[in-house]
């Protein structure tokens, strides 16, 4: 009883065994196969209770042919145009889908199914969890706070628009590959950051979250097809980011910002594998949002202490950052960037840009960083007239704690 | 030291939803307590069950096939262990994994008969 199992080989597995059955039966049959899969695993988690097989994988691959063939039997009372199972040839086709290869090409088929824009855009990320990452309803839910009512809801709705538009198991080829490279890879980043940015969620969860998203964008570098800089770039910008989420809680589960993080407890390892990501990604000369981003991250990591950091070099991406996706929210940081240097005239013309109306629930972000303004050029009536704005506009607790500890200090000045 | 057996009902993991992560989790849980009964040296022995159930009932041996759902208080297996008393067997059945799946454990010691 010495062998250790990998970490998450269940659940990883799952992802592959759906994919390579859905290959072999077809999406319309996906609610047997899922069930099929779970069989396996129930029955795997009780008979190796005491001893585990020699080779756990190999267990649960021949675990799904044999359910594959169990699945046939079904099947294939219900109708007759399915090729006979049991001759010799459809056999070694069997067959030939398990090896390595295939089963990565079924999982990338599986992660275009789940992108796919027949889908509402909501249905996607709890499909893909699902049917790719092997997550529980219940792990749903806790994932994306959600009620697993929601969850359940979106996963039929899923299943009804693939069997509606009838949707085909397959990776698109040459002009359509383009646009759904990119809802794959913005689904992908959004699974990425719903375990990156909310401190309300366990910190385990937020781990798997982001642990999946980075696992799947690797699955598309495997591929020639998807192979793509941009791929390459956002797979750099996850392991940036996902180095530094340990640091971005404190022992109570509040956020830190980056001047207060420990940096000793940045990831190395994954800011490396970042490193090795970017550098493939810049090969060639065409730069995307993911590629500032990640240049973003990394200027950040490079810098041993906060008042280290570079930022005219965080600048500069920023400007290129905005330029190919004008948002306020950049120019906004771009502001806050720019007080850092003490450019402030820079930074009040990216403010005089900006109206609270473009940031909506979040203009308290607006107001603050305008009493930062106003207090740093040492105009400490605007200052606190706009902090009490911000104020009135906060809802989280932690920001709010944060905005008037900044309005008492001024004050006391 | 005598022999006690400690079985396991309720806690069927087939309709309960788990996802492959939390089976992977629950089976180490499982794995760990066999291995630490293992190396204190007092595990004699013990079998996990299907979930399949056939009946034979009365004396016209009636035969009736009966699912996990049908049945309250399903045996899902039992280990055999070696130990001092009511007490001890008490303790080691603390790491049962499943009491949060409204498992339980039922202790019994195993008659010795003399010769």
């Amino acid at each position: 009883m010495e062998n250790q199992l990998i970490d998450h080989l269940f659940r990883h597995h799952s992802g592959k065994m759906v994919s390579v059955l859905t290959r072999i039966f077809g999406l319309k049959h996906l609610d047997i196969i899922e069930d099929a899969v779970q069989d396996t695993f129930i029955k795997a988690s009780i008979s190796w209770r005491n001893n585990l097989p020699e080779n756990p994988e190999a267990w649960l691959t021949k675990a799904a042919k044999n359910r594959v063939v169990d699945i046939f039997r079904t099947l294939k009372t219900a109708q007759k145009n399915l090729p006979n199972i049991n001759q010799g040839t459809d056999t070694i086709a069997i067959n030939e889908l398990f090896l390595d290869s295939e089963i990565e090409d079924a999982q990338l088929r599986m992660i275009f199914t789940a992108c796919h824009p027949q889908l509402d855009s909501r249905d996607r990320i709890s499909f893909a969890l699902k049917t790719i990452s092997g997550f529980s309803i219940k792990e749903i839910a806790s994932a994306l706070l959600t009620k697993e009512e929601t969850i359940k809801k979106r996963l039929s709705r899923s299943r009804k628009a693939i069997k509606d538009s009838d949707i085909k198991f397959k990776i698109p080829q040459g002009e359509a590959l383009k646009p759904r490279l990119e809802t794959v890879m913005e689904v992908l980043y959004l699974v990425f950051n719903e375990g990156f940015h909310s401190n309300k969620k366990e910190k385990l969860i937020r781990k798997e979250l982001c642990g999946e998203a980075i696992r799947l964008t690797q699955m598309l570098l495997k591929n020639k097809l998807t192979r793509t800089p941009d791929a390459y770039a956002l797979c750099a910008l996850m392991c940036f980011h996902a180095s530094r989420l340990e640091s971005k809680t404190n022992a109570e589960n509040e956020l830190l910002d980056l001047k207060h993080q420990d940096r000793n407890l940045w990831y190395f390892p994954l800011i490396k594998l970042g490193n090795t990501m970017m550098n493939k990604a810049v090969e060639t000369p065409e730069f995307s949002c993911y590629h500032y981003e990640a240049a973003i991250a990394a200027e950040h990591l490079k810098a041993r202490t906060f008042e280290a950091t570079n930022w005219k070099k965080i600048l500069h991406w920023y400007q290129c950052l905005n330029t190919l996706q004008p948002m306020p929210t950049h120019l906004l940081t771009m502001s806050v960037v720019c007080m850092q240097t003490k450019d402030f005239k820079l930074a009040k013309r990216y403010l005089d840009e900006l109206k609270p109306e473009d940031f909506q629930q979040r203009a308290y972000l607006f107001y603050g960083a305008k009493a930062e303004f106003y207090a740093e050029t040492n105009d400490y009536l605007k200052a606190s007239e706009y902090f009490d704005l911000a104020l009135d506009n906060v809802t989280n607790a932690l920001e709010k704690k944060y905005l008037e500890r900044k309005r008492n200090s001024i004050i006391r000045n | 030291m005598k022999d006690f057996m400690m079985i396991f009902t309720g806690a069927d993991y087939t309709d309960l939803g788990l996802s492959p992560e939390e089976l992977q989790t629950r089976m180490g849980k499982w794995f760990a307590w066999g291995n630490k009964m293992q190396e204190q040296g007092i595990l004699k022995g013990g079998e996990a069950l299907t979930p399949q159930i056939r009946r034979v009932v009365g004396k016209n041996r009636t035969i009736t096939d009966l699912t996990s759902a049908e049945v309250k208080e399903i045996v899902g297996g039992y280990y055999t262990v070696s130990a001092k008393d009511f007490d001890e067997v008490v303790k080691i059945a603390e790491d049962y994994p499943d009491y949060d799946l409204d498992g339980s454990v039922e202790i019994r010691e195993i008659m010795v008969f003399d010769r």
